[in-house]
């Protein structure tokens, strides 16, 4: 009837729509939105406050699970990473195991604010490999503020996961987990006892170095911060130094923030090195990600050099020392 | 007299279109703290290009100022197309805008352009053969004229357009979210255009698109302007889409829009408020597709590459020609009351003017133009980027 490609263009605009409904998916962060600031808080499943461990455990139907937390940077443009990611949670999951990267992988997603003045700095679910990821995932607070000293709390959420999980992959195999900080800006310049006292419950009494938390939990995670295109710290070098000190080429840049999740699928695949960069990407296209496999070639290409090769032996090392924070 | 930016600027156009509104209203947002751009006429035809930070976009139903951070209101005047909505949010989000669909309100009266009345006005258009009006072909004109026919008759002849079959009442946003309204519409529509393009598309998936849009948008009812103007703690920026020049009571017919393009819309929208009217212009005149252009000058065309203006298959060639001081009083006039100006590419050198005596050099076409008009010059833009554009908050004028 003239119109040309009616159906092409209805199909992706209605895709479009239902995207940006993606906050209304967010049921929790609608409901709190409509209370006062003064009553917002996490919901009690992803509350931090007197956690004694998250788990991540073996079970009878996954064997050989492998703990994965996502921790976004929930302040101002950040908010929309997590919605992002909901859309594409079967994706990841999918790509993850059906390609043979890790078998059992097991998903924790939270929130990181800001301590020194959001309601809800921290939140953290629990680790899960069915459908109640996804449902984890839209309760996660969506808090938005975050206030322009060009630093969130990661190190307080860093903290939480060296402290606060326990996993059968590091206990039973000594192996690490993967642990994904997403956001745009800085570490506090120090942990302070009292956040930790206050948001997580912790009987801490001096503050600590953010340094020595990343060294802590290097031992048993692999730690990546993905700094996505979305604010104009993208390309503020000062972000960049910061945390290629802490983490080195883990450290990702990403220019299309619709790319997270396969991001995280690409960099678990070349860090089991079951794939090497090129393979992974085409994984991606395979999972009708080859838009976003651009931008996630771009930020893996330092770390994409490795050769894959077979799947690891477990030879576990020395489990659990001692901590090694560092006082300040 | 003084004239300021510092209140609400309603921004027209002093030519056919492409003046450098668009440039002018992320210039005027970038400016000072600004509330909301609203949008006071036409639809999705409108094309305002704004460069900032190494961005680019055509704007057509986002208001100028989002690159600049500002929301935009699509107040009733408007004509609405989700579809290309839809287009233009990914294409902002491509740019790194977060939410886009976030950031605009639109009013629950604003007609809806459906697909239908896109295919109606290219089955016209294509009729037209040599005739063509310049539409864009994008359904403007349609939606309009179809919000027109409540009461008519097939048969009966409204707006010199035969009425093809029994109308019914036009669709409008507001609709979206109520299934059951927006369907019988649809099928009214679908059933009035058959005899002029045939089956329709599926009404059903309409309906669904339809509705998907109603709950990815917030939309308003009442006097949202008034509220925004009265709550808010910075200005409205009031943007129009095409220009003066054809505007549907003052414009050149069959070559007009349908559409109020002066300033008329935006006052009625103010309820009274005070406002400054900028009136844009380019140093030189333009025109897209067919219609009047007294002044044209094809030798111009090379002078003046046109970076992000070609030609539309429905809309006709990009046209240049010396600046019209008799088109630019003409406009000034169906404005009443321009406050000011904003001159745009005075990167353009060896500038000519046709007056009534004749063509002439104009060696200094922001004082020719400021002197002709008995207006100040507020606002000027000697390229396409933000950083071109300057603003003067305040200009006295002697009288």
């Amino acid at each position: 009837m003239g119109h040309g490609k009616w159906d092409d263009n209805a199909y992706a605009a209605a895709k479009t729509f239902r995207a940006a409904k993606g906050v209304d998916d967010f049921g929790y962060t609608a409901a709190m939105r409509k209370t006062s600031s003064a009553n917002w808080k996490a919901d009690p499943s992803l509350d931090p406050k007197g956690v004694t461990a998250r788990e991540c455990r073996d079970s009878p139907d996954h064997a050989d699970s492998t703990p994965i937390a996502v921790l976004f940077d929930v302040t101002g443009s950040m908010g929309r990473v997590p919605q992002i990611m909901q859309r594409k949670l079967g994706k990841l999951h999918g790509l993850i195991q059906r390609k043979g990267y890790l078998t059992d992988p097991q998903l924790l997603f939270g929130g990181i604010g800001d301590a020194d003045s959001d309601r809800v700095p921290l939140q953290v679910g629990q680790f899960e490999s069915d459908n109640r990821m996804d449902e984890q995932l839209r309760t996660i607070f969506l808090e938005g503020n975050g206030g322009g000293q060009k630093s969130e709390s990661y190190e307080l959420a860093a903290y939480f996961i060296a402290r606060h999980v326990v996993t059968d992959a590091w206990q039973k195999r000594g192996r690490k987990g993967y642990l994904f900080l997403i956001g745009d800006e800085l570490n506090k310049p120090r942990l302070e006892a009292r956040h930790i006292r206050r948001i997580i419950g912790d009987d801490i009494t001096q503050d600590i170095d953010p340094a020595s938390v990343y060294r802590e939990l290097a031992r048993k995670w692999h730690v990546y911060f993905v700094l996505p295109n979305q604010s104009s710290y993208y390309n503020d070098p000062q972000i960049a130094d910061h945390w290629r000190d802490l983490l080195g080429q883990n450290f990702l840049k990403l220019d299309d923030p619709g790319a997270v999740c396969e991001l995280i699928a690409a960099t678990i695949g070349l860090e089991e090195r079951v794939v090497d960069l090129d393979q992974a990407l085409v994984d991606l296209a395979e999972v009708g990600s080859a838009a976003e496999g651009e931008a996630v070639g771009k930020a893996l290409v330092q770390v994409g050099a490795r050769t894959p090769a077979t799947r690891r032996t477990a030879t576990p090392p020395a489990l659990d020392g001692p901590d090694d924070v560092t006082l300040s | 007299m003084t004239t300021d930016l510092t209140g609400h600027v309603i921004v027209v156009g002093l030519g056919f279109g492409d003046e450098g509104k668009g440039a002018v209203v992320d210039a005027l947002c970038h400016d000072r703290p600004t509330t909301a751009v609203i949008r006071f006429n036409g639809g999705a035809q409108a094309a305002h290009n704004v460069v900032a930070d190494g961005r680019h976009h055509t704007f057509s139903q986002y208001g100028s100022g989002t690159l600049a951070g500002v929301p935009t209101h699509l107040s009733h005047h408007v004509l609405v197309e989700p579809i290309a909505l839809a287009t233009e949010t990914r294409e902002l989000e491509a740019l790194g805008v977060p939410d886009p669909l976030d950031t605009l309100t639109i009013d629950a009266d604003a007609l809806l352009t459906t697909p239908l009345h896109i295919a109606a006005n290219r089955a016209r258009e294509d009729a037209r053969g040599d005739g063509r009006h310049g539409s864009c072909g994008k359904g403007i004109g349609e939606t309009a004229w179809y919000a027109l026919l409540h009461g008519a008759a097939e048969g009966d002849v409204v707006e010199h357009q035969r009425v093809t079959g029994t109308p019914g009442e036009p669709p409008r946003v507001g609709d979206c979210a109520h299934p059951t309204t927006l369907r019988r519409k649809l099928d009214d529509l679908a059933r009035f255009y058959r005899p002029l393009i045939g089956d329709a598309p599926v009404i059903d998936d309409l309906v669904a698109l339809y509705r998907d849009f109603a709950t990815a948008v917030r939309t308003t009812r009442g006097d949202e302007v008034g509220r925004l103007a009265d709550t808010a703690t910075g200005r409205l920026v009031l943007e129009g889409a095409q220009g003066v020049l054809l505007d549907q009571h003052h414009g050149f017919h069959p070559h007009t829009t349908w559409s109020t393009t002066t300033p008329h819309n935006a006052r009625a929208l103010l309820r009274g408020r005070p406002a400054t009217t900028l009136g844009v212009t380019r140093t030189y005149q333009t025109r897209h597709g067919a219609g009047p252009l007294p002044t044209e000058d094809p030798a111009l065309l090379a002078r003046f590459p046109e970076r992000h203006n070609d030609t539309g298959h429905y809309q006709g060639a990009w046209r240049t020609g010396h600046l019209d001081a008799r088109l630019l009083t003409y406009a000034a006039d169906a404005c009443d009351g321009l406050d000011g100006l904003a001159v745009t590419h005075l990167d353009a050198t060896d500038l000519r003017v046709t007056t009534a005596h004749g063509t002439h050099d104009m060696p200094d076409p922001r004082h020719w133009i400021a002197d002709h008009l008995d207006r100040p010059v507020l606002v000027t833009g000697h390229g396409p980027d933000r950083t071109h554009y300057t603003v003067r908050t305040c200009a006295t004028i002697t009288p």
